[in-house]
């Protein structure tokens, strides 16, 4: 009863923020319903026993998915309003094929059957003595290994994608270089400084700048005296 | 588990790997080491799929037959082609960054765990990790407006026709209870009468699946793309992606869902007519050669999928046939369009070629070879390829689709013959430059397959039939 | 009459089924709508996705098999992957046409 009522609330705002989604003037609040849609999404998993999948649409799709959505949704500068022209011009198109489509899915899921032998043919049943993601543990790496694979190829290559196409190497950006950081040797003391004595009155130095600054060191004295020491 | 069996792939992924790393550390540019070597680890996995034994392998996910073997050796030919073409290009263009053949490569194992695909699972992920490569490299010229736009309106349709694709596969699982494709095939042999989810999730797979071969209600984005991408990356996608999705449709058609034939059988006879009849009056008022060759391969995977709307031995086997001459005589056409420059700068028009017989005698011959070869002029390599899945609409009592398909040879004919015209028979626009010896050796090659692919026919009629053998048992 | 079958206040396949069969229909319409605006045709393939999922979801349960949960996470890892190319692309578009239109194809078309 609970779950019932549970499932229809979850489900009813489901569908409403995905109508929003869809329709939202401003694609921030687009993203924003988005994000409640997969959070409702989730519960709905939750019911249906998916504990861990619910978890992971959680941490995939509102930490990682929606928020990159919105780190361009802001980045780009964006005239949203002119993106709306037409928008009344292929309502109707839409909504009729769109009904058409739901009303032949309806007779489809309406109707549904299983395969006879169903049940024997399945690859992974569950047998309810562990957890839901214990279960998905003991397959993923053993009968799904090759899958698993080709999953994580699928992300490198995604990875590569992205910064082949928008990563810029810019001639005045300053990069930051770690073996440079980490080989910082004898420019880094210790010194014990009795409390209320001030730098200068003890005479400790500024430590010698590194190697790889030096060129920036010359330039800097030609443009007078710096005032941030 | 036998993972030895998936050795090629194992190989294949590896190298990818090894290549990431040496393209990443060293400070200055290493596109053409990590091409060559990318070329190089292409050919290697070939030669270990044809040592490579048959059986199902890595939790039923995986299978290599006769028919996997022959069309992951098209599939990894066509990319290392397609790199070869790509070496001089990239360079010129200052496209020359070594994650292109990185990504290519990728792009090629996601090519042959398509066709290595024994589960809807495998499907599924081995045509994203084909896709996902392939969005990056249409719009792989950043800078420019044409390219960019190209990937974004094959990554918009794609990622769309993959979403359809998955829910015809989540109706099939909940139908059958499983994805494993001998297990499907059981699911369905037991004859009671399919519900109607499983038509619709078959549809809906079809679909997907067509969109990537660019059949006919799914080829909207093909002239675009085609046009807008980098030419070595059209020439990429005109070849090795179709291979795979060929692959794959026949498979999953004949294998998983063969007793549904009377359902789909109908589906993919639209699509061939649609597609020929299409990619031979579209083509015609075409200025842009990249838009014309988009329209010509999608005639062409019309008359490739008679074969499989035939659904008989022979249909297969002239399928299969088909596809592995189309490569090459589609590859060689590709390679003359990457050489054409005019002062540096690419060419792309029809009108470009003109006069090319005074300028450069040695391309308009190569190029008068694919032309005619794809027109199905008879002595060339594309009138056998025609003449056997012709042959095998004929037997299998198919006569409006040889009917149609012999109609639309001869309205193709008309555009493939004006690019021979324009070449020998019009005032020379001005000399083009040189082609790097890189092109001409692909166009060589291939043009000599082309030529003299009449006199030694049986070999490869013999690959195809042990390969259409293995898949129909 | 997908809702007919159950009488009882227990929730059955069917609802499932029809909460992802309309996100499915609320995807394909959102595309259509948004011709022009891609960020919001990306989410729409996000929520066909999401209604892929949740019919995986539903019967995996409902078979009491596992396999449906695996696919369904995978879908979800490629998912990702394609959101991340898709905007990647997005944004490299915009760089060049100042704009995220998709309909004004001027410069291809024929």
């Amino acid at each position: 009863m609970i779950a019932a009522l549970a499932f229809y609330l979850f489900a009813a705002i489901l569908i409403a923020s995905a109508v929003m989604v869809v329709t939202a003037r401003n694609p921030v609040h687009s993203v924003l319903f988005l994000i409640l849609a997969f959070f409702n999404a989730a519960a709905l998993f939750l019911i249906a026993g998916a504990e861990f999948l619910a978890m992971t649409l959680v941490i995939v799709y509102v930490g990682a998915v929606a928020v990159l959505f919105l780190f361009v949704v802001m980045m780009l500068d964006i005239d949203f309003a002119r993106l709306r022209e037409g928008f009344q011009r292929y309502a109707p198109v839409g909504a009729v094929i769109g009904g058409i489509l739901f009303l032949e899915l309806l007779l489809v899921v309406g109707s549904w059957s299983f395969a006879d032998q169903a049940e024997d043919l399945r690859l992974a049943p569950i047998t309810g003595d562990v957890t839901n993601a214990q279960a998905l543990g003991r397959v993923i790496y053993t009968d799904y290994v090759y899958l698993f694979q080709t999953a994580g190829l699928i992300l490198l290559v995604a990875m590569i994608g992205a910064i082949v196409l928008t990563h810029r190497q810019r001639p005045g950006t300053r990069r930051q270089n770690i073996a440079a950081q980490v080989n910082r040797s004898g420019s880094v003391l210790l010194e014990k400084v009795p409390s209320g004595a001030g730098i200068a009155t003890l005479g400790i130095r500024r430590p010698p700048e590194p190697e790889a600054e030096k060129p920036k060191v010359t330039h800097e004295a030609g443009h007078g005296h710096g005032g941030h020491h | 588990m036998s993972w030895t069996l998936a050795l090629p792939e194992l190989v294949l992924a590896c190298s990818g790997l090894v290549l990431l790393l040496a393209g990443v550390i060293p400070k200055q540019e290493t596109f053409f080491p990590i091409t060559m070597g990318a070329i190089g680890a292409l050919l290697v996995t070939a030669v270990l799929v044809l040592g490579q034994g048959e059986g199902t392998a890595l939790g039923g996910h995986y299978v290599a037959d006769a028919f996997s073997g022959f069309m992951k050796i098209l599939a990894l030919g066509a990319a290392a082609l397609g790199l070869l073409l790509s070496i001089d290009f990239n360079e010129k263009e200052g496209l020359g960054r070594f994650e292109f053949p990185v990504l290519v490569l990728f792009a090629s194992l996601g090519a042959m765990v398509m066709i290595s695909a024994n589960d809807l699972m495998a499907l599924y992920l081995g045509l994203e990790l084909l896709s996902l490569p392939l969005y990056v490299i249409a719009a792989f010229n950043r800078d420019n407006a044409r390219s960019s736009e190209a990937g974004l309106k094959y990554f918009v349709l794609g990622a769309l026709a993959s979403g359809l694709l998955l829910y015809g596969t989540t109706l099939v699982y909940g139908f059958a209870g499983t994805t494993n494709f001998d297990r499907l095939a059981d699911a369905f042999s037991a004859a009671q009468g399919v519900s109607a989810g499983v038509i619709v999730g078959v549809v809906f797979v079809i679909a997907g699946l067509a969109f990537k071969v660019s059949a006919v209600p799914f080829h909207m984005w093909t002239p675009d793309v085609y046009e807008g991408a980098p030419t070595p990356v059209t020439a990429y996608f005109a070849s090795a992606p179709k291979v795979a999705a060929i692959a794959l449709l026949t498979r999953v058609l004949l294998g998983p869902f063969g007793d549904l034939a009377a359902q789909w059988q109908q589906v993919i006879l639209l699509i061939s007519f649609g597609s020929m009849i299409l990619g031979s009056f579209a083509a015609i008022g075409q200025i842009n050669l990249k838009r014309l060759m988009a329209y010509s391969s999608i005639g062409h995977v019309g008359y490739a999928l008679m074969g499989l709307a035939v659904g008989s031995d022979t249909g297969l086997r002239g399928l299969l046939f088909y596809m592995a001459i189309y490569v090459f005589m589609n590859v060689g056409a590709f390679a003359v369009l990457v050489a054409m420059r005019r002062q540096g700068r690419a060419v792309e028009q029809v009108e470009d070629l003109a006069g090319l017989a005074r300028t450069d005698l040695g391309m308009a011959l190569w190029m008068a070879a694919f032309m005619f070869s794809m027109a199905g002029i008879p002595p060339l390599a594309g009138f056998f390829s025609k003449l056997y899945v012709f042959l095998a609409a004929v037997q299998g009592g198919f006569w409006t689709l040889a009917v149609v398909g012999v109609l639309t040879s001869v309205v193709s004919a008309y555009y493939y013959l004006r690019v021979v015209k324009v070449m020998f028979f019009d005032q020379p626009a001005g000399a083009l430059d040189r082609a790097p010896a890189s092109l001409t050796i692909v166009m060589a090659g291939t043009g000599l397959f082309t030529l003299l692919f009449g006199l030694f026919p049986a070999p490869l009629l013999a690959a195809a039939q042990a390969a259409a053998a293995a898949l129909l048992g | 009459m997908a809702m007919g079958g159950t009488t009882e206040m227990t929730i059955g396949l069917a609802h499932y089924l029809t909460v992802s069969a309309i996100l499915l229909v609320l995807g394909i319409f959102g595309i259509f709508l948004n011709r022009k605006n891609v960020i919001v045709i990306l989410m729409s393939v996000e929520l066909i996705l999401l209604s892929v999922n949740l019919n995986f979801v539903a019967f995996s349960s409902w078979l009491n098999d596992l396999n449906g949960q695996v696919f369904a996470m995978f879908v979800l890892t490629v998912a990702a992957a394609e959101a991340a190319i898709g905007l990647a692309i997005v944004v490299i578009y915009f760089r060049n046409r100042g704009s995220i239109e998709v309909e004004d194809i001027s410069t291809l078309k024929g």
